[in-house]
């Protein structure tokens, strides 16, 4: 009885101070909610001042990656020319690259002081826009306070950057393709006197020549290990030979490029697909890949630089950078750049891709769109913070053209991408081949009605999650030719698919994919 | 007799409550506080709610798990993995524990327990690098000795069927080490007056083993066993992530709970169904250890857990 008694107070001492415990951090993270909730955009923009009576203002300003080492010397250095141009200084704060991606979201819910911050597509342009996270930026505003940028960004930018017809960010403006080139040995397709390697057939026979006579030497140097949910080569052999593109890469929908009505279909369910898996299989049996590719989870560049691959898919701008190097490193090495789809659309970054976007509490709304104006076209204060000062971070060359400087190290690596121009330089050791192929591309680039889609996946979460995972396990071996029976492994994903809720996906993602042309019309 | 108060108690004993108030603390900051974040199971998780603000939405967080087909292949694999660990690692254990007791140069002893421990040490992550370099098809070790012999090559990495057996044998090369010094302790604490006189008896070495150092070792096995048991429907995520990856050609005979969930939800970001997904593990391991401690109370009520 005693004891009992001794027991039940116990309990109540542990409960008790659990619950207080567990309460307290309630309370906190239910202010954060409501002070999300309170960010209403409705925060005046009339305090305008003509240029002649700029106030002093002092803006905080958000850029994702590290601080870099010379940060000190070259903002002050902008904060100078600012000051100078429309009496303001900026103070910036740095979230690393390790975890951004938990910081920057903080940072609104917590409503946290800042003016200017960094987004993009990829970093939570659409979840921050519709949480009410930016400021909205009408036609108005950008012509009164951002008239340089207002000329200079076409038309099609300012439209990818829209969401239901209302833009929050002054996106960058500098052409950027998402087409994917592959890298090859130029020495070895000589030495075996092979063809120009410029289709899927020509590659073929290069990566197979190869795999069969140069000994401890792969064909395609792939490294499956990784999570895509994809064959390295499906950006070129199926979206960009077929003039398709996937909605997204975490499930097997596409649409035609040149479909007015945007009507998508899954990808393995398609003949083009069913040849390619014949293709893949052949490379496959020829040991052009590893048997063990889907294990492996190496650095594909290391390989093809330790001349155990042959070839290498990538972005144009990454293997340009990469064959500097390698012209460096190697000299006995020959390597170029081939693009298997020549002929056919070629598509850009939509302009989400980098760009600022103006924090929906901030005081400072005009000032800070007179700062994106003068980062993005002011050709001083663009040099200064896209290079660093010049002789040291970087030494120019010409108008448009620069070698790295001795401290080139010292002031990179963080996102003031946000304001890439036409003002941007390229590196004077750029290869000719790909600037070569960049500038047929751009004749060729086309513009699709669904550029600007983003897939809402809330209502179908959980279908999207099992999708993932049947992709993993049977999509995945099978592009890489491991499962012998083509038509059997095939049958076997597309029943898995459709037992994990397919259909259920598609025809969400074709009613958001009908209202958005509707909307966008 | 005089009623003494909680308070007076309180008083009372006050130096040794102050020695176990460290111990409550960890288990209340580390156990039970986070233990809260179950409701996360039932939310749909929002950055500005945060876990107590978000809204609740019944079962759906579940929803992902049960539908998508692989429940049953994953807890089953889950559950048989984790049994075979338990079972072969203690018997390794038990068995390397007393060889190592009998043998008698204290020298050869700590070489070979220094050996057996070390490879609890190396992480997960090297473990699968090195095994990727023994088992690969094209320069994996296992392969080059089988084609210098004239053998055929053995596609391990493509063939599901190999893979239980390998990841029992590497559990237990790591496991063992580890295990068997544990055991040892507890075959050290036993009586040697009982060894003594065992021997002046007649007894040789295998009736020792039978007759003195296994029988007292049962406490030990069972609160050990049962401490395992509670965690059968945990998978080591490290050790069958770091082995298989996401070799889809393998799943059906490796995938475990934890690595299903971590694949299907590193895409979408979905702290709810993450939660529900390892919720579903602590019920069934919860209601597992419930039914073994039950188990050996009914056999033996001083062995019992609780």
């Amino acid at each position: 009885m005693k004891t009992n008694k001794r027991k039940g107070i116990l309990m109540l001492v542990l409960i008790l101070m659990v619950s207080l415990l567990i309460s307290a951090c309630g309370g906190n993270s239910g202010g954060n909610g409501e002070a999300v909730q309170s960010n209403s955009p409705a925060n005046d923009a009339k305090k305008t001042t003509s240029d002649n009576t700029l106030e002093e203002a002092t803006l905080k300003m958000v850029l994702i990656g590290s601080k870099p080492t010379d940060y000190d010397e070259i903002f002050s250095e902008m904060n100078k020319l600012l000051k100078e141009k429309i009496n303001t200084t900026i103070e910036t704060e740095f979230l690393d690259w390790s975890d951004w991606s938990s910081k920057y979201p903080l940072k609104f819910a917590a409503n946290d002081d800042f003016d200017l911050v960094f987004t993009a597509n990829w970093a939570f342009y659409h979840n921050q826009a519709s949480n009410g996270g930016f400021y909205e930026l009408t036609d108005e505003l950008l012509q009164t306070y951002t008239p340089m940028t207002w000329k200079a960004t076409p038309k099609v930018s300012w439209d990818q950057a829209k969401i239901k017809g209302k833009l929050y960010m002054i996106p960058n403006n500098n052409q950027e393709f998402t087409d994917k080139v592959l890298m090859i040995r130029e020495d070895l397709r000589k030495k075996y006197n092979l063809e120009l390697v410029n289709s899927p057939e020509t590659f073929a026979v290069y990566a197979k020549t190869i795999a069969r006579n140069e000994k401890g030497m792969s064909g395609f140097a792939a490294a499956a290990g990784g999570g895509y949910k994809w064959h390295e080569l499906d950006n070129v052999l199926l979206e960009q030979q077929n003039e398709w593109r996937l909605v997204d890469p975490n499930m097997p929908f596409a649409f035609k490029l040149d479909d007015p009505k945007g009507t998508v279909f899954n990808v393995y369910d398609t003949p083009e697909f069913e040849k390619l898996l014949v293709y893949y299989k052949d490379l496959a049996d020829n040991g052009v890949w590893s048997k063990n590719v889907v294990n492996s989870k190496n650095d594909v560049w290391q390989d093809m630089k330790a001349k155990k691959a042959a070839s290498l898919k990538g972005n144009l701008g990454t293997l340009g950078f990469q064959i500097v190097e390698a012209r460096r490193d190697l000299p006995d090495v020959e390597m170029t750049i081939a693009d298997l789809t020549p002929n056919q659309k070629k598509t850009a970054a939509i302009s989400t891709q980098n760009g600022m976007a103006i924090h929906a509490t901030s005081k400072q709304v005009e000032r800070s769109l007179m700062v994106i104006d003068l980062l993005q076209n002011d050709k001083q204060i663009h040099d200064l913070t896209m290079y660093g000062i010049e002789g040291k971070h970087y030494l120019s060359l010409g108008d448009d053209k620069y070698n790295p400087g001795p401290s080139r190290d010292k002031y990179t690596g963080f996102s003031n991408w946000g304001w890439n121009s036409d003002l941007n330089r390229t590196e004077a050791s750029y290869p000719k081949e790909a600037s070569d192929i960049e500038s047929t591309w751009n004749d060729k680039t086309y513009h699709y009605p669904l550029e600007s889609f983003v897939f809402d996946d809330k209502n179908v979460r959980n279908e999207l999650a099992s999708i993932g995972n049947v992709m993993l396990r049977f999509g995945v071996p099978l592009e890489y030719g491991l499962i012998p029976d083509l038509d059997k492994g095939r049958d076997e994903l597309i029943n898995q698919l459709n037992v994990a809720g397919l259909d259920k996906i598609q025809s969400e993602l074709q009613s958001q994919v009908d209202a958005f042309l509707t909307n966008n019309k | 007799m005089k009623r003494s108060g909680f308070w007076s108690d309180l008083v009372k004993y006050r130096t040794l409550l102050l020695m176990l108030l460290p111990a409550v603390l960890f288990f209340i900051v580390f156990a039970y506080i986070p233990m809260t974040g179950v409701v996360l199971a039932f939310k749909q998780y929002t950055y500005d709610g945060g876990i107590f603000g978000s809204p609740w939405n019944g079962l759906d967080n579940f929803r992902f798990f049960f539908e998508s087909g692989q429940a049953w292949q994953v807890t089953r694999n889950t559950a048989l993995y984790n049994i075979a660990f338990i079972i072969v690692n203690n018997v390794l254990q038990i068995a390397v524990a007393i060889l190592l007791f009998e043998v008698a140069n204290k020298w050869f002893r700590k070489i070979f327990q220094t050996m057996l421990f070390l490879p609890y040490f190396i992480s997960w992550v090297v473990v699968g690098a090195i095994a990727y370099n023994l088992f690969s098809y094209d320069f994996g070790m296992i392969n080059v000795v089988l084609t210098t012999f004239g053998m055929d090559k053995i596609d391990i990495y493509n063939t599901a069927e190999y893979w239980p057996v390998l990841l029992v044998i590497v559990s237990a090369w790591k496991a063992v080490g580890y295990g068997s010094i544990m055991y040892l302790a507890a075959i050290t604490g036993i009586d040697t007056e009982m060894y003594e006189a065992a021997e002046i008896d007649g007894a040789n070495v295998f009736q020792r083993i039978f007759k003195i150092t296994l029988p007292n070792l049962y406490p030990t096995i069972i609160i050990l066993v049962l401490l395992a048991i509670g965690n059968i429907f945990r998978g080591d995520f490290g050790m069958f992530y770091n082995m298989v990856g996401n070799n889809g050609l393998l799943f059906a005979n490796t995938d475990v709970i934890d690595t299903f969930v971590f694949r299907a939800l590193t895409s979408s970001n979905d702290i709810g169904m993450s939660s529900a997904a390892g919720f579903y593990q602590s019920v069934l391991g919860f209601v597992t250890i419930l039914f073994a401690n039950y188990a050996v109370r009914k056999y033996d009520k001083d062995r019992a857990l609780f």
